[in-house]
């Protein structure tokens, strides 16, 4: 999995992509997930983490010469660009109030984020009539009535396979 | 098999997840579940994933998305649900008429379609016709070497080929004799009637002490007639060249070269099934080519053994900084499951991409 990728691998990518802005796609396979689950954990809406995390990779886009290697990961400074997006689209739509206390970013905070990442790419791994019920009933929070009738099963044979992806995923999350 | 129960008491815990009320249970596994379906509502969307990616291609000029997901599916394990929804959409009638019909592109097309579509029809009615004549240029082009010939304790392999470039195969008939040195190279079509000093045509090969029967050729020929020295060059007998017979190069008999009995290997196809490989751990990037980020593909000549093992290894096509010698390294360590031929394993030649990527 591309989070596996070493310091000496994400150092050259991001040499590269600075040379080449076309090679920012392998910067962004790598830590799509990894921003998106943070800013989400933040934010808590789906449509706003979207609209912070394209934000995100547009400033890491446009700013990335100025990005200088001194050994932290390229995922703390994309995280450091997504805190300020997040804090600047709070100051400008809730003015009146204060803004939210930054949770302290301790270890479990940070292996929750590492562990929505790896389940995201995950999903992609699960066999197709699976994943399709993943997709439906968990990111676009459908419902067992609604999928069923989509896919021209029954109720019970979606939850079968509901059941079985989340088996799937436990036991890769645990190998 | 989960009793049905099972399913519904997930979906209840799911519900209540939903509705932000995570339920409390002490099945451990069902817990364990319960955490992983409240992480799955806050993974992302891929098709926003892959609209993003096409967004910051169009700033950047040039990522793109498509290659992307092409190399995740490489790996075989990125189906995005957009590939599931959105592949062929015109195919199944959602979004006709959304693109403009250039008129000259469509008959262009449409000329095009009904060309292949009589190409098909005519090449199976040709087939149909000539379907012996191919069955015996197939048969001699998948058999690698079933020369009749008794092995030779002291020297075997190499082996010869020939032909004079004639529009048919070499045809059926006896091998020449046998010697140390060749001095007239074996034909069927003699060209030259009169030669200034008659010299018996020999291959080089063992001391078979063959008995010639009849007209000269190539033993395992199909091709009864009309006679032929065959497609290959440089005199001899076969679709090999320099004055052998069969499809090797050199004085001697079958596939191989420089003379002797030709014993080779099996290639794919024609009855003979591809080795699988079992084992096949990733090759290491040199240190050279990792600095330089270089990138791409080894090429391998392998011969994959009856027993799985991977031997004579040639480098094919090299990329150089070190690269060809950590995917030989590499290569020599995989194991396959070999070539079958009529349920017996067999040697079969292969090429092998041995492909280095920085990600």
């Amino acid at each position: 999995m591309r989070a596996l990728l070493n310091e000496t691998d994400e150092r050259l990518l991001i040499e590269a992509a600075q040379r080449d802005p076309r090679r920012f796609g392998d910067l962004y396979e790598g830590n799509f997930e990894r921003v998106f689950a943070f800013v989400i954990r933040r934010v808590r809406d789906r449509d706003v983490a979207e609209d912070i995390t394209a934000e995100v990779f547009h400033q890491a886009l446009a700013k990335l010469q100025q990005f200088e290697w001194r050994g932290v990961p390229f995922s703390a400074w994309l995280m450091r660009i997504a805190a300020n997006a997040i804090n600047d689209r709070w100051q400008r739509t809730n003015r009146e109030q204060e803004l939210p206390p930054e949770e302290p970013e301790d270890a479990g905070v940070e292996g929750e984020i590492e562990r929505r990442a790896m389940l995201s790419q995950l999903v992609d791994g699960l066999p197709a009539d699976q994943r399709t019920v993943v997709v439906r009933r968990f990111v676009e929070a459908r419902s067992i009535r609604d999928i069923a009738k989509e896919l021209g099963r029954s109720e019970g044979a979606i939850k079968q396979l509901q059941f079985r992806a989340l088996q799937s995923l436990r036991a890769r999350m645990k190998e | 098999m989960p009793s049905t129960n099972v399913y519904e008491e997930l979906d209840f815990g799911i519900e209540a997840l939903m509705a932000d009320a995570p339920p409390e249970t002490e099945d451990e596994t069902l817990r364990e579940l319960l955490e992983i379906a409240n992480d799955l509502r806050f993974i992302p969307d891929a098709k926003f994933k892959l609209r993003l990616m096409e967004e910051l291609g169009e700033v950047s000029g040039g990522v793109d998305a498509r290659a992307l997901s092409r190399t995740e599916g490489d790996a075989g394990r990125s189906h995005s649900p957009l590939r599931d929804e959105e592949i062929l959409p015109t195919l199944f009638g959602a979004g006709v008429n959304t693109y403009p019909v250039n008129r000259g592109s469509f008959v262009a097309s449409y000329m095009g379609q009904a060309a292949m579509l009589a190409l098909v029809a005519t090449s199976g009615f040709w087939m149909v016709q000539h379907r012996t004549d191919i069955s015996q240029q197939l048969t001699s082009a998948i058999k690698i070497s079933e020369y009749t010939l008794p092995p030779s304790a002291e020297e075997s392999g190499g082996g010869g080929g020939g032909g004079t470039k004639d529009k048919l195969h070499a045809s059926k008939g006896d091998l020449p004799k046998t010697s140390r040195e060749q001095i007239t190279p074996p034909a069927i079509v003699i060209s030259n009637t009169s030669p200034m000093l008659p010299v018996p045509p020999t291959v080089v090969a063992p001391q078979l002490n063959l008995q010639q029967m009849g007209a000269l050729g190539d033993p395992i020929s199909h091709v009864l007639g009309p006679v032929s020295n065959g497609i290959g060059a440089n005199g001899g007998i076969g679709s090999g060249t320099d004055g052998g017979v069969g499809s090797g190069r050199g004085p001697g008999v079958g596939p191989g070269e420089g003379g002797g009995v030709g014993g080779g290997v099996y290639r794919i196809g024609g009855g003979v099934s591809a080795p699988v490989a079992i084992y096949d751990p990733d090759p290491e990037y040199s240190e050279e080519a990792r600095k330089e980020k270089y990138q791409g593909t080894v090429i391998l000549y392998v011969v994959i053994g009856a027993d799985g093992t991977p031997r004579t290894l040639r480098v094919q096509r090299s990329l150089g900084m070190g690269l060809d010698e950590k995917a030989l390294e590499a290569v020599k360590k995989w194991r396959f499951k070999p070539a079958m031929r009529n349920g017996q394993p067999v040697p079969v030649e292969v090429n092998v991409e041995v492909n280095f990527r920085l990600y």
